[in-house]
């Protein structure tokens, strides 16, 4: 035994630890050794350190009492990370491992003050009472709750993520969730009947509960044909749930998401802690915790024991823990003498244990951990009595309270559950289809009758799935009547509670996460807060990290008490993921989100581009010069990437159709090599989208989008095709294909020296659409007219482009070509008072008040989506309109100033303004109330409350007869 | 000052029901206790009974993310909830119940020039209200929440906010047991676990309610408020409301040390966060895009709500998610509420609050009781009449941001 490794009792085939290999790691700063294999928690406790952690309100000392990851009495910083669990957190070389929730230290908290003096001042829900009045000093009252609250710290800041996690999806035929023996049955059988099973497990290996005691070895070697049975075994992972069929398991770093055809939860159960003065003391622990410690890791839980139980449960425990070397002082039974499984008492008897019943312990004392007992003589009520009561020198006193099955994911896959007085717990009543039950959660908690409950279970899932042969079918008989012949362990009867008016000499806890105080339920129950969810939210007793697995039935067995109902109809709280708490850093899977560039982007940043966020996109928002680049489009031309609008191929014989029922305006009369402008909408006839259409031939149109709303175009048109089941193939091309608008009075000459293409006005006129090599490049060419010079649109292959924007720039450089960028397209667009779909018009835009009536077609004779709709808006008449203006001086108001009425009442918007270089005046665009839309109008901006006039302008501020756009 | 650690009850315990009320009112959240302590407070009417099918607070106003603020993008809304705040500034006092109201400021993050182009709009609408709130660039984000990762490299680059410094978070739990409290010591009865089924009629009037018991109780009025299911309970009054029923998601970490004093809003990533003051990061998102009556979560939510989380936060990869629950909500079509009267006589709606109901709870309260006592709609509810839809005069919120908190 090592003076290093702390104090080990003898060693033992179940353990866990290896011996031969010593490691060292760091708490608060001291260097403390481990055994390989050790958990952070079992070393600490090896070494002496028995205070490992600080209570959430009160501050008080709190050390290892589940050693299963249950409860919140363990919660450490290791390496950063705040609410680690120690007692099932495997050392690690060179970790570091902090206490987390004191100052100055562990071992000295001044905050214990509240424990000491302040409990009186600090009742449940004590903050909604005090602090109310002066309301100016809430705030600094405030910042001093706050600080006292919370337990981890987390750095300051930090730039980027620092932990890549990963998602994986898995299919199988069956999940298990848990690793004891039922779930191995399970999952062993439904392998061996060919179905596909994953299992999951919290431990390190398989074995459950079994691992700690005598059933090890059976366990292992059950263990060891699952390995070999093709089951893939996730372990140690963390079910976190069930939602609608998905169960995500963490492990590690990745966050497995099983979705299988049937489940079987065989997912124990929970032992439960006594509620008795003190129960919150370092050196209480469970039954079974101080029994994991010392069978699995060969620590000493503590050198002289008193036992309380409500079942044989706590017998074994004294006889494990005295074989150990531990000595046991007593053991308080609450049973009734009798009631004790004979062959367990017999062999208790012959370990020369004194077994007191219906007795139990009614108090813990020592100050920073267990120096004694004090036992108490139970009544016929099965009430403590005070006059019975005496002390007991011990350093450990475990507990056990009976168990509890772990029903949390049971309940969120749907089961019900129903009180079962036998059992004196909830137990899930009816599953869901689908899903089974094994083992201690169904109720059966010997591990033989367990293994067969998992192989039935594991049968009858196999067998749902249609797998497995008479054979199987015959073996399932035979389980399901070993099942049925099983032993039944004893449930506990009446579990004590604390008598009335417990707690004077020392708080009883009933939640320790949250240190709720049985008083403290007491308290709130008489202030009126009478039902279990009123309770939970005002205590907030249940709400803490142990969610719910120590607390809740002690909570819900004291409501009942207090308020004289049954339990039953008391009710347990609702069942909320996850089930085990969870890092964010898992959840959120690796981000991907990428900006999305187009295939010319090197050139865009070779040509100076100013490069910025566009949506998803980045995008050059000009070249260094805006000003010019907006003239040269006006006296020479213009190359604009737009590779960023979305593009769908709509084919098939009823494209046009299709297109119809879309759109407000006509499709299906488009001739082949022609562009139309379309302007999608809703059902409520709002505008969510624009952009051009192009029929390439009698069943085929080349549709674009808005850059940002390609997605939503393309999910908008699946869901229609979906729902009409027309006779077209919908293919999104928006990134294979990239696109450049060629704009300016010379553009058609650039364009003519590199195609064999007749592009006069009379062989390539205004809104054709034209295929043809360009620079040998194959493209497709719309003439259209966003930024209101002779333009045109050339679509290309993305391989390509480079090569077609790499020629398009020669050819054009002797006639004064420059890339232009967003900010000169805006200025451009806005002279034509051409829209932007979501910054011109927002969700309540409707085409007739956004200045584009023409292009809702009411005479079509199909419906369209929003038809109704618009045609209530045309009778109704436009409420408001959307309008140019121009400023009386050459401020450029903010986009998103308000127009304003004359009692200074927003009535308007401004969605767009510049300052145009042609036009030597700022121009813009906003919606005014109906009577306002008159050309010459004065309008009223506010912006940043300063007021400025402006004038209605209804045509477009730059070539209104379309002249250069037709030229 | 030690007066205030006598025990006392909050509410008296529950009484018989009587067959008759001047005013039944069906749901108790948190709008309908509002409603019930400003009958008594306001009018004194006190013949009031609040029918509550599970626990008091046990909808939607146990579930929101307890942020409030008035910054809206409409006139009439912005009045609205700023009249809201204002209730909810004296609430404590007047209640002697601290409702936790911390008003540490409310930011709406901007990732796009176009999201700036939306908060300059909400900023001036709100300023000619007189509301604080106005467009602040990343510098001045970066003080408010320092903890905040501003990288300009990021996916969702932070521009710039629109700062509400009015806007906070408050304990909604003690909102609901404060204004039971005042509405029980006003008179009201407030009668949890009883579920109404039916709403009887006479002649175009409402006449009282029927219980899932077969019970039926007679009233001079009856006002729903029953937030998730405000379209079900319309409808036993044979009413249709515009509205379509989602739910709502959120989730806490385990409690930490303060890292963020100020309410974070990323309409873009569909994400708002907010520590409170036991320590937890609560966090939330939009609405569901589907409708449903089922109140459970979804994985999607947990993993997206995380993921953007740590956009922001990414040092929250290390904090843990305990819990995490659903709530419905009843959609209106303009996004606003729907408020005060309808074509059924002597019935009352509270309706079509979406995801900011909590938000108007004393306003809801005070204006209904109004309505209730006098008849007549009060001004400031007019907008949000049911009869708009008749008439397409919508209040439209939607083009404010996707996420509305």
């Amino acid at each position: 035994m090592s003076d290093r490794t702390g104090d080990r009792l003898s060693p033992n085939p179940r353990e866990r630890i290896n011996r031969g290999k010593t490691i060292e790691f760091s708490f608060d700063g001291k260097t403390v050794s481990a055994f390989e294999g050790d958990t952070i928690g079992s070393a600490l406790h090896a070494s002496g350190q028995r205070v490992l952690s600080r209570s959430f309100k009160y501050h008080r000392p709190r050390g290892l009492m589940c050693c299963a990851g249950q409860c919140p009495n363990c919660l450490v910083e290791v390496d950063g990370w705040p609410g680690v669990r120690a007692c099932t957190e495997p050392v690690r070389p060179g970790m570091k491992v902090g206490h987390m929730n004191a100052r100055p230290s562990l071992d000295f908290d001044v905050m214990r003050a509240t424990d000491i003096f302040g409990t009186r001042f600090t009742p449940p829900g004590f903050y909604y009472k005090t602090f109310i009045r002066p309301r100016r000093l809430w705030p600094l009252y405030e910042k001093v709750l706050r600080g006292a609250a919370g337990l981890g710290v987390l750095p300051k800041r930090q730039k980027h993520r620092e932990w890549r996690t990963e998602y994986r999806r898995r299919h199988a035929d069956v999940l298990v969730i848990g690793g004891g023996v039922a779930g191995m049955a399970a999952a062993l059988r439904a392998a061996e009947m060919g179905a596909d099973v994953v299992l999951v497990d919290d431990g390190p290996e398989l074995g459950g509960t079994q691992l700690a005691g005598e059933g090890a070895e059976s366990a292992g070697s059950l263990a060891d044909r699952v390995h070999a049975s093709g089951v893939e075994v996730l372990s140690p992972g963390a079910a976190l749930g069930f939602f609608d069929g998905i169960v995500p398991v963490w492990c590690g770093s990745t966050l497995h998401q099983i979705r299988a055809d049937r489940h079987i939860a065989a997912t124990g159960s929970i032992e439960q802690p006594l509620v008795f003065e003190g129960n919150d003391l370092p050196g209480v622990m469970l039954c079974a915790g101080a029994e994991r410690l010392a069978s699995l890791y060969g620590v000493r839980p503590g050198r002289r024991a008193v036992i309380a139980t409500t079942t044989d449960r706590g017998l074994e425990t004294a006889m494990a823990l005295q074989a150990a070397g531990v000595e046991i002082a007593a053991v308080a039974d609450s049973r009734r003498e009798g009631n004790a499984d004979p062959a367990t008492k017999e062999r208790l008897e012959d370990a020369r244990v004194d077994l007191l019943t219906e007795t139990t312990v009614v108090g813990a004392f020592g100050r920073r951990q267990v120096k004694g007992a004090v036992l108490a003589a139970l009544d016929e009520r099965g009430q403590p009595n005070p006059d019975t009561e005496r002390g007991i020198d011990c350093d450990l006193i475990a507990v056990s309270g009976g168990t509890i099955p772990a029903t949390s994911l049971l309940l969120q896959a749907g089961a019900k559950s129903r009180w079962d007085e036998q059992r004196g717990a909830f137990v899930p009543d009816s599953a869901p289809e689908g899903i089974h039950a094994a083992g201690a959660v169904a109720g059966h908690e010997d591990p033989a009758v367990a293994e067969a409950s998992g192989a039935v279970a594991g049968a009858e899932a196999a067998l749902e799935l249609e797998l497995g042969d008479e054979e199987d079918r015959s073996t399932l008989e035979a389980d399901r009547e070993a099942l049925a012949g099983g032993r039944v362990v004893a449930a506990p009867q009446a579990v004590p509670s604390p008598m009335p008016g417990a707690g004077k000499r020392d708080k009883c806890f009933a939640c320790l996460c949250e240190d709720v105080t049985t008083k403290d339920l007491t308290y709130s129950i008489e202030e009126g807060y009478d039902s279990i969810e009123l309770s939970k939210r005002y205590t907030t007793v249940t709400m803490g990290p142990c969610q719910g697995r120590m607390c809740q039935l002690p909570s819900i067995r004291q409501m009942a008490r207090d308020t004289d109902t049954p339990v039953s109809e008391v009710g347990i709280t609702a069942a909320r993921p996850p089930w085990s708490t969870v890092p964010m850093g898992v959840l959120a899977g690796r981000p991907f989100e990428p900006a999305k560039r187009s295939a010319v982007h090197g050139r865009h940043r070779e040509l100076g581009g100013n490069v910025m966020w566009a949506g998803d996109w980045r995008r050059p928002y000009d070249y260094g010069d805006p000003r010019a680049e907006t003239m040269a489009v006006h006296e020479g031309a213009g190359l604009i990437d737009v590779s960023t609008l979305g593009k769908l191929m709509v084919r098939g014989p009823d494209a046009g159709e299709f297109l119809n029922r879309l759109y407000p305006n006509r499709f299906d009369n488009l001739k082949p090599g022609r562009v139309r402008y379309g302007v999608l909408g809703d059902d409520a006839g709002r505008i969510t989208d624009d952009g051009t259409l192009c029929r390439l031939d009698d069943d085929t149109f080349y549709v674009t989008t808005t850059s940002s709303g390609a997605d939503a175009v393309e999910s908008w048109f699946s869901w229609w095709l979906a729902e009409w089941e027309l006779d077209v193939h919908l293919t999104d091309v928006s990134q294979g294909i990239s696109a450049f608008n060629l704009a300016g009075p010379k553009a058609r000459e650039i364009l003519s020296g590199l195609t064999d293409l007749d592009c006069s006005n009379e062989g390539f006129a205004y809104l054709d659409g034209k295929r043809a090599h360009v620079a040998g490049v194959p493209c497709l060419m719309l003439r259209i007219g966003f930024v209101g010079e002779l333009g045109y649109e050339l679509h290309c292959p993305g391989p390509l482009a480079q090569e077609l924007w790499d020629s398009l720039m020669k050819a054009g450089e002797p006639r004064g070509l420059r890339p232009f960028g967003l900010e000169p397209q805006r200025v451009l667009r806005l002279q034509k008072l051409h829209i932007l779909v979501g910054q011109d018009t927002d969700a309540e835009s409707n085409p007739f008040e956004a200045a584009m009536p023409w292009i809702v077609k009411l005479d079509k004779e199909e419906d369209f989506i929003g038809r109704w709709a618009l045609e209530n808006v045309q009778a109704r008449g436009d409420e408001s309109k959307l309008v140019g203006f121009t400023m009386d001086n050459g401020a450029v108001p903010q986009e998103g100033s308000v127009v304003v009425d004359g009692k200074d009442t927003a009535i308007g918007l401004v969605t767009s303004s510049r300052f145009s270089p042609l036009l030597e005046r700022t121009i813009g665009m906003a919606w005014v109330p109906i009577d306002l839309a008159e050309d010459g109008t004065a309008i009223d901006i506010s912006d940043e409350g300063r007021r400025m006039g402006a004038k209605v302008h209804l045509a477009p501020f730059y070539d209104p007869d379309q002249e250069k756009l037709r030229g | 000052m030690l007066d205030i650690f006598r025990k006392r009850r909050m509410w008296r315990k529950t009484q018989e029901l009587k067959d008759h009320y001047d005013v039944v009112i069906i749901g108790g959240g948190s709008h309908g206790l509002a409603t019930a302590y400003y009958l008594a407070r306001d009018h004194g009417v006190t013949d009031v009974c609040i029918l509550e099918k599970s626990y008091i607070g046990s909808g939607a106003a146990g579930r929101n993310t307890t942020i409030l603020r008035s910054n809206y993008k409409t006139p009439e809304g912005a009045r609205f909830y700023d009249a809201s705040v204002k209730l909810y500034e004296g609430l404590s006092a007047e209640l002697n119940f601290n409702l936790l109201f911390s008003q540490e400021g409310h930011l709406t993050l901007a990732h796009t020039d176009r999201a700036m182009f939306v908060m300059t709009e909400r900023a001036e609408v709100n300023r000619l209200q007189g509301i604080d709130s106005k467009v602040i660039g990343p510098d001045e984000v970066a003080r408010l929440a320092p903890a905040m990762s501003l990288e300009p490299d990021a996916v969702h680059p932070v521009m710039g906010a629109l700062y509400h410094p009015p806007g906070g978070i408050i304990r909604h739990d003690a909102v609901v047991w404060g204004l039971a409290r005042g509405a029980d010591r006003g008179g009201a009865e407030i009668h949890p676990y009883r579920e109404v089924a039916g709403i009887e009629r006479d002649n175009g009037r409402a006449t009282g309610v029927t219980l899932a018991d077969g019970r039926r109780i007679g009233a001079g009025h009856v006002v729903s408020a029953t937030a998730g299911w405000s379209s079900t309970i319309a409808g036993m009054a044979g009413l249709e409301l515009p509205i379509t029923t989602h739910i709502l998601q959120a989730m806490v970490t385990e409690p930490l040390k303060p890292l963020l004093d100020i309410v974070i809003v990323s309409s873009q990533m569909h994400v708002y966060i907010s520590q409170t003051d036991r320590g937890e990061f609560l966090i939330g998102a939009e609405i569901e895009p589907w409708t449903t009556y089922r109140q459970q979560g979804t994985l999607n939510f947990i993993q997206e709500a995380s993921r953007h989380t740590l956009e922001l936060f990414p040092q929250l990869e290390r904090a843990r998610i305990l819990r995490s629950w659903a709530g419905l909500c009843d959609i209106s079509p303009d996004y606003s509420p729907i408020l005060g009267e309808t074509e059924v006589d002597g019935f009352s709606v509270s309706a079509g609050w979406g995801t900011y109901g909590f938000k108007a709870a004393p306003i809801v309260g005070r204006t209904m009781a109004e309505l209730v006592a006098t008849g007549k709609t009060p001004e400031l509810i007019q907008p949000f009449a049911l009869e708009r839809f008749y008439r397409d005069r919508l209040v439209s919120e939607l083009g404010a941001a996707a996420v509305s908190h």
